[in-house]
């Protein structure tokens, strides 16, 4: 463990939880990105966290890769929309606003509560460092 | 109580040995001799922790300039980097002073 290690291990989830939040904005701002139905629709993206373990007893999490939600959409029957096919139909993202919304709750908090892991440990440092002053 | 005062007293007999590891710097060698085993070690302590130091407070600098000019990718990088080289710069300065007034107070000591 290095010197002033959770305050390193909390960089790590606040890294990740950005890293989540971006993929929720990316999310909620394509969420009527309509496609042609010949093509895949716009997928969701969903960031998979990982645990970090190294020998020296480092720990935090990382990003593990990106999950992408269903190619397929939803098909939504609007002719006067340019991409509509012959049907009337076009390809819309499977996102759902309300699960976006929750999940980006969690991710919110999530940023927070790490930053507060940093802002305790560095107070906590800082008391050890004030021991025995004067 | 016993073991508490122990330990003080174990903490209070490393805090000697640094204080014969600074005296040969300040050119009192006869003061040497009577810390042969400390004396390389505190030594290298303090310049591995100023090493370290050095390397903290490049890399927030670093950051620094990258929040100057747009390429930052991470906010938080940038303010947990201060955030540690700023308690590295405290930790460094309270070792640095517990070692110049144990060599003050035994300066003190009369001959």
């Amino acid at each position: 463990m290095p010197l002033f290690g959770a305050i390193g291990v909390a960089g790590t989830g606040v890294t990740v939880y950005r890293k989540w939040l971006d993929a929720i904005s990316d999310n909620i701002s394509n969420i009527n990105t309509a496609r042609p139905t010949s093509a895949a629709a716009f997928q969701a993206r969903y960031v998979v966290a990982q645990a970090v373990t190294s020998p020296d007893g480092t720990g935090g999490v990382q990003v593990g890769g990106i999950a992408f939600g269903s190619a397929a959409g939803r098909l939504v029957y609007d002719p006067q929309h340019p991409l509509a096919d012959a049907q009337g139909y076009v390809r819309m993202p499977d996102i759902d606003l309300g699960n976006e919304m929750t999940q980006m709750i969690m991710a919110q908090r999530g940023y927070q509560a790490n930053l507060a892991v940093v802002d305790r440990a560095k107070d906590a440092y800082q008391a050890a460092i004030q021991l025995g002053r004067n | 109580m016993t073991a508490p005062i122990g330990a003080v007293a174990a903490l209070a007999s490393q805090a000697v040995t640094p204080t014969a590891a600074v005296a040969p710097p300040g050119g009192l060698n006869a003061a040497a001799p009577a810390a042969p085993t400390g004396g390389a070690g505190f030594a290298n302590a303090l310049g591995g922790a100023l090493d370290n130091l050095q390397a903290v407070q490049s890399k927030a600098d670093t950051l620094a300039v990258q929040a100057a000019t747009g390429t930052l990718k991470d906010v938080h990088d940038y303010t947990i980097a201060a955030t540690e080289a700023s308690l590295a710069t405290q930790l460094t300065v309270a070792v640095r002073n517990k070692a110049v007034e144990a060599f003050t107070e035994i300066m003190r000591m009369p001959a």
